[in-house]
């Protein structure tokens, strides 16, 4: 072809600059300034600690002997680890049922969805008032059939319970439309060898689809994990983190001591653990999926 | 009838009936915002009642209403400003080979999936210094931490799936790359770029956490205002309902126009192809 690769370069190059100057400014520069903030003390309450490095490391100490935050890490564990299995279990059943051929089913997905797409602030409205008792229908119809149901919210043995149903909830859509996508590539011809060797539906999912779907699978449940660390909405307006810590998330720890306690500089260092977290499961995600540097 | 169709009918009565199951939490609040306050508390539950607007009446009287536009402008902005700046970005990536494709690729993941804390924190702090607390445009700028990259993102795999033939035939004629890009790409790509529009907008719309920390009463967006109706003025649950009835209508009308584009955004090109 005629046309020189260095013009092709320089469009190129202005394309994308403007792009990544922006990103920079808006992510790199505040992610420095986070870095930063969690080796000063920063208390909104004294001015004179911003900018004070004299102890970079006390942030960091403070982290390795804060019980509280250690409690908050197994919280997470516990919420992460029930979410993610239930949010996957149900995800791959229903997306099993969902992916018969049928125009009926097909039209029924958008539905499905419909639980994900709503603000999460009004998701933890519509369980909130299914957790309290004056007028959830839930309690009311339990009752009624003799089995009265505590409180769940304000229970420190359900209290994390409950969140988990919500999670649960509003998130399986995504694994399933996750999974859905994959059955979808699943080549017939080996659904049909198999069938010929007389494989019934059990063997066909285990030794067929589920390999099939390794990737999918991997990819569905790092998503929703590095999601979990994120759960806000629901704890705020469901627990508060309570009752005592029951419910408390590391994120929520963060954001308690950052904006109830005025302690800025620990919430920070608090971050960076979480942000930490976030980039290696990320790293994983793109290594798993291969969007490394491109080999054509 | 035969057997086959029997069972089909069955297994179509009992996915309705599942539907119908994982939706009921979600028309509850619905009818619960039709509701007076007394058939709120009347147990059994009346099914059958007399819708009242009482409660839509009421809130839309108050600052709710401007809490309500401000989400609709910042949306709108920020959602203009992340295409704007995203889209030839999105494209230079499909077509260009760059050595730090990976490491640009695991930024942008990472500014997607990062818990708005991390954020939030330094933005807190720079804009009680710049003046942009509780501003419309302190909350523009924040959004574009999560939407950029999310255009970048969801761009650069519809640019990947458009033909490169076209341009390169523009190109024969004698257009320049960036013609090629106006005039060929672009407006073959107008459906990716209505979703991937429509995607911004609903997650800008949707935020909760940031318009909490960085707004107070000017800027207040309508997530954080319905919340309020929970700490100050009691528990109004028909206003509860509400509010949040309003700010998931639009997320409804959206979601619903753009179902075919849904899939792909939501699960954020998490799958190839």
């Amino acid at each position: 072809m005629a046309r020189s690769a260095a013009l092709d370069r320089r469009f190129h190059w202005w394309c994308l600059a403007p792009t990544l100057a922006v990103l920079a400014v808006v992510t790199l520069l505040p992610t420095l300034y986070l870095l930063a903030t969690s080796l000063t003390p920063l208390n909104l309450t004294q001015p004179r600690t911003a900018w004070d490095f004299s102890q970079p490391g006390r942030n960091y100490t403070f982290l390795a002997a804060d019980g509280r935050l250690h409690g908050s890490f197994w919280v997470q564990l516990k919420l992460s680890a029930w979410t993610v299995g239930l949010q996957m279990l149900l995800g791959f059943l229903f997306a099993l049922l969902l992916n018969l051929r049928s125009r009926f089913l097909e039209a029924l997905r958008t539905v499905f969805l419909i639980p994900m797409v709503l603000p999460p602030i009004v998701v933890a409205i519509i369980w909130k008032v299914l957790y309290t008792p004056d007028i959830s229908p839930v309690h009311w119809a339990l009752a009624a059939l003799g089995w009265p149901m505590p409180a769940l919210i304000t229970h420190p043995a359900y209290a994390l319970l409950a969140i988990i149903v919500a999670d649960v909830w509003e998130w399986f859509p995504f694994t399933m439309l996750m999974i859905l996508a994959g059955l979808q590539m699943l080549p017939q011809e080996m659904v049909d060898a198999a069938r010929i060797d007389g494989a019934g539906a059990w063997r066909l999912t285990r030794h067929i689809v589920l390999p099939f779907l390794r990737g999918v699978l991997l990819v569905a449940a790092l998503f929703r994990l590095i999601d979990s660390i994120k759960a806000f909405p629901l704890i705020f307006i469901l627990t508060d983190g309570g009752p005592g810590t029951v419910t408390e998330v590391t994120n929520y720890y963060s954001y308690i001591q950052a904006f109830n306690f005025s302690y800025l500089g620990y919430s920070s260092a608090i971050t960076v653990v979480l942000v930490s977290a976030t980039v290696v499961l990320s790293a994983i995600i793109v290594r798993a999926v291969g969007w490394g540097p491109r080999s054509e | 009838m035969n057997r086959r169709a029997w069972e089909r009918r069955l297994l179509h009565a009992a996915v309705v009936g599942l539907v119908l199951v994982i939706l009921a939490p979600f028309l509850w609040l619905l009818q619960m915002s039709l509701k007076t306050q007394a058939d709120i508390f009347a147990f059994p539950p009346k099914l059958v009642f007399v819708p009242t607007l009482e409660h839509y009446r009421t809130i839309w009287d108050t600052a709710f209403r401007r809490s309500f536009t401000n989400s609709a402008i910042v949306a709108v902005l920020s959602t203009a400003l992340a295409m704007l700046l995203g889209v030839p970005g999105a494209y230079a990536l499909s077509r260009a080979r760059f050595r730090a494709a990976g490491s640009l690729t695991l930024w942008i993941l990472v500014s997607r999936m990062a818990p708005p804390i991390a954020f939030t924190i330094p933005y807190f702090l720079a804009y009680r210094h710049l003046g942009l607390l509780d501003t419309r445009t302190g909350l523009v700028i924040v959004y574009l931490t999560f939407n950029l990259s999310l255009v970048v993102w969801l761009m650069r795999s519809f640019f990947d799936a458009a033909p490169r033939s076209l341009e390169e035939a523009a190109w024969i004629d004698g257009a320049s790359p960036g013609q090629g890009f106006v005039r060929i790409v672009l407006p073959l790509s107008g459906p990716g770029l209505a979703a991937t529009a429509i995607l911004c907008f609903l997650y800008a719309w949707n935020d909760f956490f940031f318009a909490l920390i960085l707004t107070r009463t000017e800027a207040m967006t309508a997530p954080v205002a319905v919340v309020n109706f929970m700490n100050y003025e009691g528990w109004e649950w028909g206003k509860i309902a509400a509010g949040g009835t309003l700010v998931m209508l639009p997320v409804l009308v959206f979601s619903f126009v753009v179902r075919k584009f849904l899939v792909r955004g939501l699960t954020a090109g998490a799958l190839r192809g």
